[in-house]
């Protein structure tokens, strides 16, 4: 009951981790080109985010299914994980979403903007392996559907931005290329309407798609330990509790990871802006209704990339969007590793002391990297200035020396 | 490899979709921008001395208005959705359909 507890509110911690990483993909362009001020655009967000969570109804059971092998087909755990309460089930998906929270807490700090559903699937994996071996991982789906870790994670991943940035492209090229005659001033602010507009399209889609995963996940935790019966549905209080969570997330705003999106890899206009919102949002919207789930993060952030190629003169720092692309390929196997880890102390340790040890590793670890975030806060009130190569392209503890050699130069 | 052949066809689809929607609504809307800026005149155009087209704003209204529309079933089909429901369009008139 107590490990029970510790699984809910963590996957609630990684349903806020997850809305406060994400802020950046849908408001990161209307913050940079000033359609909305931060705290508004935040705000809106976080509601369009609460909406979203709201709206889905009908929440999938199965959320793990593509990736590992702990429940059947109709969203029942596996019943060889049942047994004492649910405890081998309990154990992995706690220590899956540790290393989810982990990595997701890692790459704010970096300002990285990293896909929250890699890092989920990536812990839940991890944790796998480590408790049932790498047989209970479904690696390459069979058959005609894209299933399993290639099927569902990693090409989906691959093809994401690459579609993105190709639609941004083309949508700012002829934007441009449409009102060359208009004067800026003019277009400028017409521009920063729409981008309103596509922006919330995607923090609703978001809300709705994202929130989603954890709803199933704790269902999935209160079925193995007997507290829920119903295959069907989710209890109305999980399904309040991370439209909560995720709209918390989202107001608090990941600001170190908007600063990145929304300034670092292109100093976007409104045209862009509304260029790189609307591909992001179609791409999304119409990848989930074909069923091949892409992540809102890399969609995102390759509609920022296409609009900087798309727009002459317009620069893309590309070792900015290199440091991405590394984190994002190290998302799945870092979050698997931390959660492998967590999952062997819990699991030597044992039984309830087990799932406190890594509960309060978790926490450490928490605490340590807010800490340190606070050396050099982002929040709202510099969120848009100029972007400082020198002091922002490096890691946060080299950020480190170059303030203190900057102190020495005074 | 058929897992790869799978998704790139999927990929493919989802591109040409939001190529359509995604690049295609921002081409609209920019081109209602252009209207509105013909039909304002003045200093809404690059050459000061334009003078206003009423024509302008006519054609800026009809392209706001089918960008709002595709945004207003874009939402209707993401809530649909979210209910259980599936947006269909029969003869072009969308409906929903229980899935």
């Amino acid at each position: 009951m107590v490990v029970l507890g510790m699984v809910i509110l963590t996957s609630l911690a990684f349903d806020f981790t997850n809305g406060f990483h994400d802020t950046a993909n849908a408001m990161a362009t209307s913050i940079a080109t000033g359609a909305l001020k931060p705290k508004m655009a935040v705000a809106l967000s976080a509601v369009l985010n609460l909406i979203g969570a709201f709206l889905s109804v009908q929440v999938a059971l199965t959320v793990t299914n593509s990736v590992i092998r702990i429940q059947d087909s109709t969203g029942a755990p596996d019943p060889r994980l049942t047994a004492n309460g649910g405890s081998a089930l309990l154990l992995i998906v706690l220590a899956g979403l540790v290393g989810a929270i982990i990595w997701n807490l890692l790459t704010w700090l970096l300002g990285l903007p990293s896909s929250s559903s890699h890092a989920l699937f990536g812990g839940l994996i991890g944790a796998t392996i480590a408790g049932l071996g790498f047989s209970a991982v479904k690696w390459v789906g069979t058959g005609t559907k894209l299933d399993g870790v290639v099927g569902k994670v990693i090409l989906p991943a691959l093809l994401s931005p690459l579609i993105a940035s190709v639609v941004a492209m083309t949508g700012t090229w002829l934007i441009y290329r449409l009102t060359k005659k208009v004067a800026e001033k003019f277009r400028n602010d017409g521009f920063r309407w729409g981008q309103i507009g596509s922006a919330s399209l995607i923090s609703l889609a978001h809300g709705m798609n994202d929130a989603q995963k954890t709803m199933g996940i704790i269902t999935l935790a209160l079925i193995a330990s007997g507290q829920w019966h119903d295959l069907h549905a989710v209890p109305l209080w999980v399904k309040g509790a991370c439209a909560t969570a995720i709209a918390l997330g989202t107001f608090i705003g990941g600001w170190r990871i908007i600063r990145t999106l929304g300034k670092g890899l292109v100093e976007i206009d409104s045209p862009q802006g509304l260029a790189a919102d609307s591909a992001s949002a179609a791409t999304i919207i119409v990848s989930s209704h074909l069923g091949f789930a892409l992540s809102t993060t890399h969609v995102a952030t390759g509609s920022i990339i296409g609009t900087g190629l798309g727009r002459k003169g317009a620069q893309v720092r590309w070792a900015v969007a290199l440091r991405m692309l590394v984190a994002w390929l190290i998302t799945l196997p870092s979050a698997g590793l931390v959660a492998a880890l967590t999952w062997a102390v819990g699991h030597f340790i044992g039984g309830l002391a087990g799932a406190i040890v890594i509960f309060a590793i978790l926490v450490g670890c928490a605490g340590y990297m807010f800490w340190h975030s606070r050396k050099n806060p982002v929040g709202h009130h510099n969120v848009t200035d100029d972007w400082d190569a020198r002091a922002e392209e490096v890691l946060p503890i080299e950020a480190e020396q170059i303030e203190a050699e900057k102190e020495v130069v005074r | 490899m058929s897992q790869l052949w799978l998704a790139l066809q999927a990929g493919v689809q989802v591109l040409f979709a939001a190529l359509l929607l995604g690049a295609g609504l921002p081409a609209i809307f920019a081109l209602g921008m252009r209207s509105l800026a013909y039909g304002a005149g003045g200093t809404a155009e690059v050459s000061v001395t334009a003078t206003p087209h009423p024509v302008g704003k006519v054609l800026a209204v009809v392209c706001f208005s089918v960008v709002v529309v595709a945004i207003v079933l874009g939402i209707t089909w993401i809530v649909g959705t979210g209910m259980g429901y599936s947006l269909v369009f029969d003869h072009l008139i969308p409906t929903f359909r229980k899935k």
